[in-house]
């Protein structure tokens, strides 16, 4: 009796954790798009074009966060892909190596680094030499952000191309260096494609870095040496301003930003599913 | 050795590079407080910003004890329902359904944390307010509840945050280890006779180290998350043992304080002597929980 009681007890233990991590999920998804929809409806095509207005003055946008955040996700991307997937290939094609071992620890390591501690160490490097906030800073700080992702995917990828290939490749008299860049990578060439959406995914929703590297832009969308603002960035002070219309700004923000999040996300997670 | 490799060679050296760059920088620029004020700027709770150098001293014992405050708040909320949702997914659940399961919690992994604090900010904290209260009201007696006036920007707020944010991937790396015990053993323990609980206790203590490691690898989210803790925590320099105390963590405080530290002269080396001890702090916990899974072969 006692053990059957026990069981059932345990069981309902079970249940209620499944309960107890998936409500909050749903709360935070549908506090988003609650919030977020009558936001954007009301604004309408504005929001996406416009820049801030005034505290309690209706209207207004979120352009300059947009066109901060594409900016500086193209330049991380440009500055840390092509570091990133070589670091995964050196890793992949050299397994046994000691330096690879560490690599990959190092890489493990980097992907469960304080965020904030690489905003403020690009800070000190670039920004204060510069003298000045900058989207280029902010994007340097991103990609170290972003390495570890994609380095680690493109390992993986490059891994799982099965040893025939390569050995067909090596028997023509290819050179490594052909080998790697033609026949493996081509080979491994979806793997590394979601490493890359994965990692700008997640840069793309990145605030920590950001804060003491883009500085913040309300109302200008400049070049790359000039302050840019970002998506997350700018819910971030909104939400910490005493104004009602900042507030719902805020929110459409946070809306816009979660659908481009699961607009990458979930195409990629389904189709591990059906692999 | 290969041309190709003295070519790869520069690049895995930038990666080590940046790493040390990034102590080396740390380091550097925490020496003038360490002149300064030795060892007190970790182990005293002064926050004193002078317009003259020499009234300036500095403390951040309050944000080192509000981070392992609020990260143990997290982990004690998120290990068990972490376990508890690993054992439901592979256990309860038929092998069709498990991905209704699994597909959100890596979308809770991957959400940009700006999303939680949001909904911290906006939803959660506000909410928690009137809890508070009425645990203030009949059971301010027990030190955990004795913050006169909590206004839900708090330690335990920050700590269901941090809680739901680490969940997922702690859950994920159970739930990983749990399945992957060879079926041998799940036969052997049924093949007792036993009840799934008792079952389950057997096969759970099999994982250990995978629970140990997925601990400390949350312990380690939770105490490098900025933003979503900063808008919820309340930013108050304190050390108080009660739950519904506002606080600081160690990135909260560096989130909250660096944009105006440059109008004094030894606040940067302060706040850059406060990102050290967080790089620290993160680096024996992330690598420790690291070694774990390596040791006990999981990764």
């Amino acid at each position: 009796m006692l053990r059957e009681l026990k069981n059932k007890v345990f069981i309902l233990y079970l249940i209620i954790s499944a309960f107890l991590v998936l409500f909050p999920l749903l709360h935070i998804l549908f506090s988003v798009f609650a919030n977020g929809i009558p936001v954007l409806l009301k604004f309408g095509m504005e929001f996406l074009t416009e820049t801030l207005p005034a505290p309690n003055k209706p209207g207004g946008g979120i352009f300059p966060a947009i066109y901060g955040t594409f900016v500086m996700v193209f330049l991380a991307s440009l500055i840390g892909i092509p570091l990133a997937v070589l670091a995964g290939i050196f890793v992949a094609e050299y397994p046994n190596n000691a330096l690879s071992k560490a690599t990959r620890s190092l890489l493990l390591i980097m992907m469960e680094f304080p965020t904030i501690l690489v905003g403020l160490f690009v800070m000190a490097i670039i920004v204060l030499p510069l003298g000045s906030f900058s989207a280029l800073a902010g994007a340097i700080a991103l990609s170290i952000v972003m390495l570890p992702y994609v380095a680690t995917y493109t390992e993986q990828a490059m891994r799982s191309v099965p040893q025939q290939y390569k050995e067909g490749a090596y028997a023509l008299g290819l050179r490594k260096v052909r080998v790697v860049f033609s026949i493996t990578l081509k080979i491994a060439k979806k793997g590394v494609v979601t490493g890359l959406l994965i990692g700008m995914a997640k840069v793309s929703g990145e605030t920590a870095p950001l804060i003491f590297t883009a500085g913040n832009a309300w109302r200008s969308t400049g070049g790359a040496l000039e302050p840019a603002g970002a998506v997350p960035l700018w819910i971030y002070y909104l939400v910490q301003q005493p104004y009602a219309n900042y507030h719902e700004l805020a929110w459409g923000a946070a809306f816009v930003l979660m659908v481009f999040f699961l607009a990458i996300f979930l195409p990629i997670r389904l189709s591990m599913v059906r692999s | 050795m290969d041309k190709f490799k003295i070519f790869l060679l520069p690049v895995v050296g930038l990666v080590f590079g940046i790493i040390i760059l990034m102590l080396i920088v740390f380091s550097l620029n925490s020496i003038p407080i360490f002149q300064r004020e030795g060892i007190a700027i970790y182990t005293t709770n002064i926050w004193k910003a002078g317009e003259v150098p020499e009234e300036e001293f500095y403390g951040i014992l309050a944000a080192i004890y509000g981070t392992l405050y609020t990260s143990t708040i997290a982990i004690l909320i998120s290990l068990p329902i972490s376990v508890g949702l690993a054992v439901f997914i592979s256990d309860l659940l038929p092998k069709k359904l498990r991905e209704f399961f699994i597909i959100p919690t890596d979308i809770m992994a991957g959400l940009p944390t700006i999303l939680y604090g949001i909904w911290g900010i906006f939803v959660l904290a506000p909410s928690l307010s009137g809890m508070m209260k009425f645990l203030y009201d009949n059971f301010s007696f027990i030190p955990f509840f004795s913050y006169y006036n909590p206004t839900g920007f708090s330690y335990l707020s920050a700590g269901i945050l941090l809680a739901i944010m680490v969940t997922p991937f702690a859950t994920s790396l159970i739930r990983e280890a749990y399945m992957a015990i060879p079926s041998i053993y799940r036969e052997a323990v049924y093949s007792l006779g036993l009840t799934r609980y008792e079952a389950t206790k057997v096969l759970l203590s099999y994982i250990k180290p995978a629970i140990l490691a997925g601990t400390l690898l949350a312990f380690g989210r939770a105490v490098g998350e900025t933003v979503a803790v900063s808008l919820v925590i309340g930013n108050a320099f304190n050390i108080h043992s009660s739950l519904f105390a506002p606080g600081y963590t160690i990135s909260s405080l560096i989130a909250n304080q660096f944009g105006n530290a440059f109008i004094y002269e030894f606040m940067p080396s302060a706040l850059f002597s406060a990102g050290l001890a967080l790089f620290l702090i993160g680096l024996v916990v992330n690598v420790s929980g690291l070694l774990v899974l390596k040791r006990w072969g999981y990764a």
